[in-house]
């Protein structure tokens, strides 16, 4: 491709307009509110960003593959639920606890994925079933309430939610979590043989199918990905914060989900960006941070989310109607 | 010397009997023509060999040893390549990508399936592919098949059978909304595997392409093989008589003999 070419089609792309929206934000909050990029508020984002971050890798995966998992908000929750219970009242060693969490997420993304490949019910019924009952399983264990607060360092806990400082900013591992598997997802899903398959099984199964593309495995994979990634989300979540609580995590689905068609993942399969993703997080991070600074109510905050994203929405329908016509 | 050789297939779907009992042989280095009204369960048959779904009864044997196809890949391994009539391509995908989709060249191939694309073969390849099909002046390999019209689809998925050209090449209706050239590129590209030793099993309803590169025609009529005829031993009017079903040149010769 020319190369004049390659730069008119890269700045049509929706990542791109994304991109410049997110400056622009960045920009006003700036401006508005002079805290907006002080030490103390980017380390708060940046404390956050990682933990919807590191699952809106996995559901731009499985979107652009073509299905969705809305069950993630839960497994963000039922995750340490179980870990802290086998610890505090089991008496199980952390090490184990977090091995019987990862083989419960790996459990509930398999389901999630033979259910949806195999029985051919679509995602959005199956996750959202898989929604009720995880949910449900971490009130009930809990009998609906936060677990005692569990404060040992140790290993794990340094290895999830430690934190460093660079200068006056103060960060946690977690972000080294998100950039290392932001860069792992980038990869796969632009320059490896998977992400060929991914992107061909989301835009059109058959042809994928008919090329010898295992698309029912590739799918199931990315099922136990993504509910693998809430996990450790809800880990790292729970380790910060010294505590877990079974309603961890309620709404998260959309808002990883809104994260990823924002930064200009198509819904419905087949066009997946990472890059649109990272901007997509950071994009609904600052936003909600942005809004309290400059003072909107509390209450009203979804509402500027909403338009928000509804904008960039129509905004990337324009610029892909813009495209197919020229 | 005998390539594929189907014995009794059976297939259907629910209470539909797509195919009720298919035997045929192909032979190396021959065209065969499957013909057929529509309904008549020629993409069925031919799905059955390609691996989209495994039969329920009989047998298939490639260059004699029986062989049991459960997947497309199976397929493709023993040297079937199929393009089947719902064009089988991925929209989202660049042609280049479209070209190797499933045997992708990579790097450090050890890596399985994160092995690392090697993109620039896969452009090379891919350019060098489309300029032996004829249509390089027109098409980038970078650009998105959603951006192609249907027949420089077709065009694409060809190119594709032709890059991986097996034992054998099934295509089913690959003339559907061509133009002349491309239409006449097709053609071309089936007498020329021909002659290379390939063996090609071509679905048509243009009977007039049949009689241009087929060198036997079968005809199916609801889900059975009703006809198998050597092109040099038949005319247009008989095979057409007989994938209606109705005996056209026998009326023909009695209106003549009144
Ligand atoms: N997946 C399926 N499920 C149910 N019935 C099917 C399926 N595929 C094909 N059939 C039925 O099997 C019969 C044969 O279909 P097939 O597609 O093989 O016909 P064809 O000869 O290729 O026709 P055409 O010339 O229109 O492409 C038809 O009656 C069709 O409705
Ligand atoms: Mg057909």
């Amino acid at each position: 491709m020319p190369r004049a070419k390659r730069r008119s089609s890269l700045i049509r792309s929706p990542q791109f307009s994304s991109l410049v929206i997110l400056i622009v934000l960045l920009a006003v909050f700036a401006i508005a509110d002079a805290n907006f990029l002080s030490p103390l508020n980017i380390s708060n984002m940046m404390a956050f960003l990682p933990e919807l971050g590191i699952i809106a890798l996995g559901m731009t995966l499985l979107l652009t593959a073509g299905e969705f998992d809305l069950s993630v908000g839960a497994v963000f929750g039922l995750a340490p639920v179980v870990v802290m219970l086998l610890v505090q009242n089991g008496g199980v060693d952390i090490g184990v606890a977090l091995l019987a969490g990862l083989v419960l997420c790996i459990a509930i993304g398999a389901i999630n994925g033979l259910i949806v490949t195999k029985i051919g019910i679509s995602s959005f019924l199956v996750t959202l079933s898989m929604l009720l009952v995880v949910r449900g399983a971490a009130l009930y264990i809990t009998q609906g309430f936060p677990l005692k607060s569990w404060d040992q360092p140790g290993f794990f806990v340094t290895l999830l939610a430690g934190s460093f400082s660079i200068g006056t900013f103060r960060f946690y591992t977690s972000l080294w979590w998100f950039i290392g598997l932001s860069l792992l997802a980038v990869y796969v899903l632009r320059y490896a043989k998977l992400g060929n398959w991914i992107s061909a099984i989301g835009s059109n199964r058959n042809a994928a199918v008919a090329r010898g593309v295992p698309a029912d495995a590739v799918k199931i994979w990315l099922f136990i990905l993504t509910s693998v990634l809430a996990g450790l989300a809800g880990m790292i979540s729970a380790f910060r914060i010294s505590a877990a609580s079974p309603v961890a995590g309620t709404g998260y689905e959309l808002e990883v989900i809104a994260m990823v068609v924002v930064g200009g993942t198509a819904l419905t399969g087949g066009r997946g960006t990472i890059f649109g993703t990272i901007v997509g997080a950071l994009m609904l991070r600052s936003i909600r941070n942005g809004i309290v600074l400059i003072g909107v109510p509390g209450l009203a905050y979804n509402i500027f989310v909403g338009v928000i994203i509804l904008a960039m929405l129509i905004l990337h329908a324009l610029l892909q109607k813009n495209a197919a016509r020229s | 010397m005998e390539v594929l050789r189907l014995q009794n297939l059976q297939k259907s779907f629910g209470s539909v009997r797509a195919l009720k009992s298919a035997s045929f042989t192909l032979n190396e280095g021959e065209v065969v023509a499957l013909l057929g009204d529509n309904g008549a369960g020629k993409s069925t048959l031919i799905k059955a060999i390609s691996g989209v779904f495994p039969v329920d009864r009989g047998d298939i044997y490639v260059r004699g040893q029986k062989v049991s196809i459960r997947s497309t890949r199976d397929a493709m391994d023993l040297g079937i390549e199929t393009i089947h009539q719902d064009t089988s391509l991925a929209p989202d995908l660049s042609i280049a990508r479209n070209l190797f989709l499933g045997r992708e060249p990579v790097n450090l191939k050890w890596l399985g399936v994160f092995a690392p694309l090697d993109l620039a073969q896969l452009r090379d390849a891919a350019s060098a592919l489309l300029k032996r099909v004829g249509i390089s002046k027109k098409l980038d390999a970078d650009a998105l098949v959603s951006t192609l019209s249907g027949g420089e689809r077709q065009s694409i998925a060809i190119s594709r059978a032709m890059q991986f050209a097996a034992k054998v090449i099934i295509l089913d209706e690959p003339t559907n909304n061509l133009g002349v050239e491309e239409t006449h590129g097709v053609l071309r590209f089936v007498k020329e595997v021909r002659d290379a030793g390939h063996s090609v099993l071509l679905i048509t309803h243009n009977i007039h392409h049949v009689f241009q590169v087929a060198d036997r025609i079968i005809v199916m009529r609801r889900g059975e093989i009703v006809a198998e005829q050597t092109v040099a031993d038949t005319d247009l009017l008989t095979v057409e008589s007989i994938i209606t079903g109705a005996d056209m040149s026998a009326l023909l010769k009695e209106t003549r003999a009144k």
